[in-house]
């Protein structure tokens, strides 16, 4: 006699989507999902150092130009406006050693802006790497959730399948009461009773699995939503701030030529005035010199005549004495020489001339 | 008017990129010589900006509302561009990739056209804000004596593209400090800094003033100073709707200047259908080899022309020190409309200029 159940169950495949599944496969695709999970954890990690870095470095630029605005347009003027410009100045690499006017400002400045400009760029960039990172979890998103649909569909299947399993089973063992114990009959009803049993254990494993790996992949999915939104806001609010550095950026570009002219021209300035201040010194000196000569000559002027007329006195007297002194040698030498010639000639001596000459 | 900040213009498309379009070809249009800043860079400068507007990487152009001409945040952006470009591609993977997701969501079709944007942009060779280099012309070491010419290019806070060249030659001295300095092999020069910033705080001087102002300078002999100077450029470009007429809004208050303003409430108060530009491209030189002394720009007279009696005297005196002459020099590009403007204006300054064509379109 053959079973009145239905034994087709047994046979019957189970239309279960996927790859099937074990625990260690389950555990696989967990930890595959997890990897790509903390894989986008740590981008965003370095991301999110990349950006303090960028945006302290450009905070910084800003401020310094900022600065160099507030203390040139002289709305700054704590410790003097010099005072303050030269401390803005010092932020420039090699520019703080170096005396003012060696550079020029408005060069100084529009060199900063294009590096405010660079930084601002820098970290704009990062908005489009976030929010393509943004979509690629969301895309991670909805493969996670036709992974939970699947398994959602499976643990149906095996529910199923079991609850089938389980009507089969209580109507074979109905049937092994009618039998006669130990007949043909009834080992075959048993040996069919196994079967289920059998595909009863395989199939609630299957349940107790597919609905794990549901609750598993939806909190996988909620991690990773969570990571989503917080990648979404990290770049609105770099979207947010290089928009306004940005946009601070072009509108100042004018003024920043506008007072880097208006700074070499103070300079320029300065190096007029110090000019001038050398020129004003030096004909203070030279003022000085010619009054002080002036006075020294009106002071000492009457000495001076005096010693020079004494000089001539001198002089003259000294001339006259020479002079008279020659005479003296001159008619003593003529005196000599009438002598001789009187002597020759026996002739009696001439009276030697007077020392006039008369 | 579309002034946003001092002295900034702001243009969106499409009049963006028609104003980009002709200021292009209008440096086309004029044949630059070496005198002036370097024409293709600058073209690629403006093209550059034209596609970042196109694929909207950048939503607005600003303008210098006086020069008529790029600013400084205009000339930066393609600058900066281009420094970040090598690493942003980097980041951003694959075109391919990338325009394969176009469909996704948005950030990846903007990616895609940035990626071609940059990709473009690495090999492109743009203006500069600020470039001043020496090079060395002659060098004999027996004498000690070398010739250099300095050239600067500058985006000048008066919103004109300047390009200054100084010929001159120097006598080395140990007493003396040189203002430029040779490399050991003698090939190559740099300035030294406070003659560098010397003449970058002058280079809005013109030719003359610069002559006298670097000569006998540190035992430095000037024989020729050259400037090159691209605009003030003037435009009027109809918006979409073709019912208003933006314009360089704040226009010299110069000859030129004037008949543009007889010209704007005139003829062309009416031009709301095509658009027209007016660009002013002048060359002013102070040299020993210059024969005669004569500035033909109607906006630049020469010096002498415009002194009291009282000063000539004082002027030529200074002058007899000098042994250069001057020659100033401009040309205009314009579109059909605006010859008129040009036209005008070297007729009331009594002099023959090159007006070249600009056609629209």
């Amino acid at each position: 006699m053959s079973s009145k159940a239905n034994l087709d169950v047994l046979s019957r495949q189970v239309a279960y989507s996927g790859e099937g599944i074990s625990v260690k496969s389950l555990e696989t695709d967990i930890q595959k999902e997890r990897t790509i999970q903390d894989n986008k954890v740590e981008e965003l990690k370095v991301l999110r150092e990349r950006n303090v870095n960028i945006q302290s470095a450009m905070a910084e630029e800003l401020k310094k130009l900022r600065k160099f605005g507030d203390y040139l347009n002289g709305t700054a003027t704590g410790g003097g406006f010099w005072a303050g410009f030269k401390e803005v100045l010092s932020y420039i690499p090699g520019l703080g050693s170096m005396s003012m006017s060696q550079r020029s400002i408005e060069e100084l400045l529009k060199a900063q802006y294009q590096v405010s400009a660079r930084r601002v760029k820098e970290a704009a960039e990062y908005v489009d790497t976030l929010k393509q990172s943004e979509q690629d979890l969301y895309k991670e998103i909805d493969r996670i959730n036709v992974r939970i649909v699947e398994m959602a569909k499976n643990e149906r299947e095996a529910l199923n399948y079991v609850l089938e399993l389980k009507a089969l089973q209580e109507q074979l063992e109905g049937e092994e009461q009618a039998v006669e114990a130990g007949s043909v009959e009834q080992r075959d009803i048993q040996a069919n009773i196994d079967k289920v049993r059998a595909k009863l254990a395989e199939h609630s494993t299957n349940v107790q699995l597919y609905g794990s790996a549901e609750e598993r992949y939806a909190r996988l999915k909620e991690n990773t939503r969570k990571l989503a939104d917080t990648i979404r806001n990290l770049a609105q609010d770099i979207q947010q701030y290089t928009t306004a550095s940005s946009i601070k950026l072009d509108m100042a570009s004018a003024q920043i030529q506008a007072i880097g002219r208006a700074a070499d021209a103070s300079t320029v300035m300065l190096e007029m005035k110090r000019s001038l201040d050398v020129m004003t010194e030096s004909m203070n000196v030279t003022t000085q010199f010619v009054s002080d000569t002036q006075i020294f000559f009106r002071t000492n002027l009457d000495t001076f005549i005096n010693e020079l007329d004494t000089f001539d006195e001198k002089t003259s007297t000294v001339l006259e004495d020479n002079l008279r002194k020659s005479k003296e040698v001159e008619d003593a030498r003529i005196q000599a020489a009438i002598d001789k010639a009187v002597k020759r000639s026996g002739a009696p001596a001439a009276s030697p001339p007077s020392p006039s000459g008369a | 008017m579309t002034v946003v900040a001092l002295h900034t213009q702001a243009l969106v498309q499409p009049e963006a990129a028609t104003y980009l379009d002709l200021l292009g070809r209008s440096l086309h249009a004029a044949r630059l010589s070496n005198a002036f800043p370097e024409r293709r860079p600058l073209q690629q400068s403006l093209e550059t900006l034209a596609e970042s507007l196109r694929l909207g990487l950048h939503g607005e152009l600003y303008v210098d509302s006086r020069a008529g001409l790029p600013n400084l945040a205009s000339f930066t952006r393609p600058l900066t561009d281009k420094s970040v470009a090598r690493e942003s591609l980097t980041r951003m993977g694959d075109r391919a990739a990338l325009e394969a997701r176009a469909g996704e969501a948005e950030v990846f079709a903007r990616l895609a056209a940035k990626h071609a944007y940059y990709e473009k942009l690495q090999d492109r060779e743009l203006a500069p804000v600020d470039h001043q280099r020496v090079l060395l012309r002659r060098h004999d070491p027996a004498s000690g004596t070398a010739a250099f010419r300095i050239e600067l290019t500058k985006l000048d806070a008066s919103g004109v593209y300047v390009r200054l060249q100084i010929e001159l030659t120097q006598v080395s001295s140990l007493w003396r400090r040189k203002v430029i300095d040779l490399d050991k092999d003698g090939e190559t020069a740099a300035a030294s800094e406070a003659f560098r910033s010397m003449v970058y705080r002058c280079a809005d001087l013109d030719a003359e003033a610069l002559f006298m102002r670097m000569h006998g300078a540190e035992g430095v002999s000037v024989e020729r100073v050259q400037r090159g100077v691209i605009g003030p450029v003037l435009f009027a470009m109809p918006t979409g709707s073709g019912v208003q007429v933006i314009r360089t809004a704040e226009a010299p208050d110069d000859a030129l200047g004037r008949e543009w303003h007889a010209w704007s409430v005139g003829a062309g108060a009416a031009e709301h259908e095509r658009p027209e530009l007016l660009a002013a491209f002048a060359t002013d030189s102070a040299a020993l080899d210059i024969r005669e002394e004569r500035s033909n720009d109607p906006l630049s007279p020469l010096l002498r022309d415009r002194l009291r009696d009282q000063e000539q005297a004082r002027y030529r005196a200074l002058r007899e020190r000098y042994p250069f002459k001057v020659f100033k020099d401009r040309k205009f590009v314009a579109t059909p409309g605006l010859k008129t403007v040009a036209h005008a204006t070297c007729a009331a300054a009594g002099t023959k200029n090159m007006i070249h064509a600009l056609q629209i379109g």
